[in-house]
């Protein structure tokens, strides 16, 4: 009986044992090549397609300066002249006396606070001026650089000097200091004598600058029903050139208007009442123009610009690189026509989005970047966009329309436009660059 | 009627048994992986029971569970099964590098059971080559003119094995013969990555595919009693030329080797016994591949106590038939335990082996634990 349970334990022991050990497998090491290693080895391969973009253009007009999210405002002499500008929305200049009463009494301006924001601008410009000046409230998307240009040279409303205001002491925000709102509205302000106000956002990248303005600066004109238009320029020893918030950012500008009116005593038991109050009015149309104009679309490919260009470029994928290989890095290359003239802050991100169906000018694209690359101004150097996960993509996939659009980001929101090669140069055309694994021949010894 | 009435109950006892086994081990079909299998077919499996493989391979020939041997399936009384498994720990030395390696495998399985008092039938699986590894190479490579390390994976998972439909039948007294058909068949599961040092600008390759192997043979062996205590084996096998497709494409073809071996055993009383064989096989004659080598080997084994619950032990030496240069070696020794149990129904073995492998530039310790569990319903 002792035997024949000891048995058994040794059998229990023996077979729980096994089974644990049988879920351990470590079958790989380290090889030593090529005695003891497969026949076969993984092999690389490194090919510059030069002619497998084909069919490539550039359309313009996807997005108009005015429907930018950003307008520049720059002054670089040889190179750009741009001026922004905006209108502002209508507003009541008439305001009911009570409730139920359809009489009405004119409000009466007493100032006016404006707050635009700077979203980019260079860093090392200095003695950098924005000044403001009246602008027709009819300006529009029709207007041009030469049709805003009297109102361009009329008076200044307004103007500060950004970079001498940067360099007063700031005033800290204490109670802000340490807080998280301090990280996403700042806390630091800088003023003058002249009641501009200007606030750090986005750790400094940002600025909101604030006009305190009078009767004069920003009148209340009943006839053009409380609508008023502002221009901008910029001015500075150099790198002149900003780019401010427009209606379609999230730092749109703004007027603030403070004023009251009478409520006349009409029962004649007491004096008549004045009441204080604001309203605020954002910009009914915003926008920019700039000499020399976006020149028109050649036989390179153009990206940028305003109203923006995007170049489409169609791709001649081989047939082995469909069925037999494994794209592990695919890079368009693409040569500039000239460096991008401007400002070194007006440099600019291009992308690649995948093509989902090539209908020419109006082909729906896959929202997502397929790649991205920085256009630096003053830079000829080649432009290299990676875009291996596009390839990759293609190669397994042989239904996918293989082609590509090529944009600028973001658009219209700047003079600035690169212009590559194209197809038609056949020594500086688009090319692909792709690394590639070759099938590995599996079922030999 | 009653020879009918015997096969079906036959049939329907081994369909059982073979159900619950396969059932029960239905993983990886696999003998003992081996670094110098990598550059050739694979690592040839043993043909072998834990009792034959305890005894150093010495009583393969007389073992009726081990299937290199299709004449001893005629000692074969009633209807039996048997399953192998083991448990290896591999430790490797490549010109310096080491790596521990470990696995598990099911390397044979055998049913057995008498259509008639001479015939007996039997059926099974067993490894023919294992192709179960995985290499990891580093290198650095030029890659649009900046120096990239790279990191290559190369694995394969899977075996080719050797299922056999096997005849014994005792002609005689001193005499048995056996043959069998073999059909070799198998897969791998194989895999190549390349993993960039850049994984920013690099994505990792990877290759799969599966591996699909197929060839015939044929076997036959007698053995022939001397004296009531000596008895002789001798066996033969031949293949045909193995196939190895990829998605229903033939990529290659590769000779298989001829077999042939003899062994002897002998009863020393009751309560021991002595065996021992040699085997040639000329793997040389695989001309796709360059180092291949024909391989001869050998074993002498002990069996002692009891038939229920004996002592083994046994010695092996041999050759492998792929590497650079030198032909690689093996030696090894074994031991272990039998236990009979449920009157005699069932037997438990247990063996423990280690085998040490040289080749050109690299060297392999195996530690093998072995478990094999026979049943007779």
């Amino acid at each position: 009986m002792t035997r024949r349970l000891g048995f058994l334990v040794l059998l229990v022991a023996a077979v729980g044992g096994g089974a644990i050990w049988a879920c351990v497998e470590q079958v790989t090491a380290p090889g030593s090549c090529p005695n003891y290693c497969p026949t076969d080895s993984i092999t690389i391969r490194d090919t510059i397609f030069t002619a497998i973009i084909q069919r490539d253009t550039s359309f313009r007009g996807y997005v108009p300066g005015y429907g930018a999210e950003a307008m520049t405002a720059a002054d670089v002499p040889g190179i750009v002249d741009s001026r922004a500008f905006l209108v502002l929305s209508k507003a009541p200049t008439r305001v009911q006396v009570k409730g139920g009463d359809t009489t009405t009494t004119p409000i009466i301006s007493d100032s006016a606070r404006f707050r635009l924001s700077i979203m980019r601008r260079d860093t090392l410009a200095t003695n950098l001026r924005l000044r403001l000046y009246h602008v027709p409230i009819t300006s529009d998307s029709t207007s041009t650089f030469a049709s805003l240009d009297a109102a361009f040279n009329g008076p200044v409303v307004d103007s500060v000097n950004l970079s001498a205001l940067l360099a007063t002491p700031p005033s800290i925000d204490t109670v802000r200091a340490d807080s998280l709102e301090r990280r996403f509205y700042g806390d630091t302000t800088y003023r003058d004598g002249a009641g501009h106000i200007l606030a750090l956002r986005d750790s400094g990248r940002i600025l909101d600058v604030y006009f305190h303005f009078d009767t004069l600066q920003a009148p209340v004109v009943e006839a053009d029903s409380g609508q008023i238009g502002f221009g901008f320029r910029v001015a500075a020893d150099s790198l002149a050139s900003i780019a401010i918030g427009t209606a379609q950012s999230t730092r749109t500008a703004f007027l603030q208007r403070f004023f009251h009116h009478t409520i006349p005593d009409t029962v004649s038991t007491q004096p008549d009442s004045i009441v204080a109050a604001n309203q605020t009015q954002t910009p009914a149309f915003d926008g920019f123009v700039f000499t020399p104009p976006t020149p028109a679309l050649d036989s390179n490919l153009a990206v940028g610009g305003v109203p923006s260009a995007r170049a489409l470029l169609r791709v001649a994928m081989p047939a082995f690189l469909h069925d037999s290989v494994d794209v592990v890095r695919a890079t368009l290359v693409l040569v500039p026509v000239s460096a991008v003239q401007g400002v070194a802050s007006d440099s600019f991100k291009i992308v690649v989005q995948h093509v989902i169906a090539d209908l020419g000018a109006k082909s729906p694209v896959d929202q997502t970047d397929a790649g991205t690359a920085v256009i630096h101004i003053g830079s000829p150097d080649t432009v290299n966009l990676e875009i291996t996960n596009l390839v990759r993509a293609w190669s397994l996939d042989t239904t996918q329309t293989t082609a590509f659009v090529i944009g600028q980001v973001p658009e219209a929101a700047s003079y600035t436009e690169i212009r590559f090669y194209s197809s038609r140069a056949p020594a500086f055309r688009p090319g692909l660059h792709v690394t590639y694994v070759k099938r590995f021949r599996f079922g030999a010894p | 009627m009653t020879v009918i009435r015997r096969l079906g109950g036959w049939a329907l006892r081994a369909g059982v048994i073979a159900a619950v086994l396969l059932t029960a081990q239905a993983t990886r079909l696999s003998a003992q992986d081996s670094q110098f299998g990598i550059r050739g077919l694979g690592t040839p499996g043993k043909l072998e029971s834990v009792r034959a493989r305890s005894t150093g391979g010495a009583f393969a020939p007389f073992d009726a569970f081990s299937p290199l041997s299709d004449a001893a399936l005629a000692d074969v009384r009633r209807l039996s099964a048997s399953v192998t498994s083991g448990i290896t720990w591999r430790s490797v030395d490549a010109s310096g590098t080491q790596s521990s390696l470990q696995g598990t495998r099911f390397p044979a399985m055998v049913i057995a059971g008498p259509v008639t008092r001479r015939i007996v039938v039997a059926g099974g699986f067993a490894t023919y080559l294992d192709r179960s590894f995985g290499v990891i190479i580093q290198d650095t490579v030029n890659l649009r003119g900046v120096p990239q390390p790279v990191t290559d994976e190369i694995t394969s998972d899977g075996a080719i094995s050797d299922l056999r439909l096997a005849v014994g039948a005792r002609l005689g007294s001193r005499l048995a013969l056996g043959v069998g058909l073999h059909r070799i068949t198998g897969s791998t599961r194989v895999t190549a990555r390349r993993s960039f040092a850049d994984t920013a600008n690099y994505r990792t390759s990877t290759a799969k595919d599966e591996v699909a192997y197929g060839a015939t043979g044929g076997s036959a062996s007698l053995l022939f009693d001397v004296t009531s205590d000596l008895r002789l084996a001798g066996w033969f096998r031949s293949d045909s030329r193995l196939r190895a497709d990829v998605g229903g494409h033939t990529v290659s073809e590769n000779d298989l080797p001829l077999t042939y071996g003899a062994g002897v055993q002998w009863r020393a009383g009751a309560q021991a016994s002595l065996a021992g064989n040699v085997l040639w096989r000329n793997w040389g004659a695989v001309q796709s591949i360059a180092n291949a080598h024909d391989t001869f080997s050998w074993s002498f084994g002990a069996e002692i106590g009891s038939p229920a619950s004996p002592f083994r032990f046994g010695l092996r030496g041999g050759q492998l038939p792929f590497g650079v240069g030198k032909t690689p070696t093996e030696v090894g020794y074994s031991g272990g335990l039998g236990r009979q149990f449920a009157g005699g129904r069932g037997r438990l073995d247990m063996g423990l082996e280690r085998l040490q492998r040289r080749g050109t530039g690299l060297t392999e310790g195996v530690w093998t634990f072995m478990l094999g569990l026979t049943v007779r319903p």
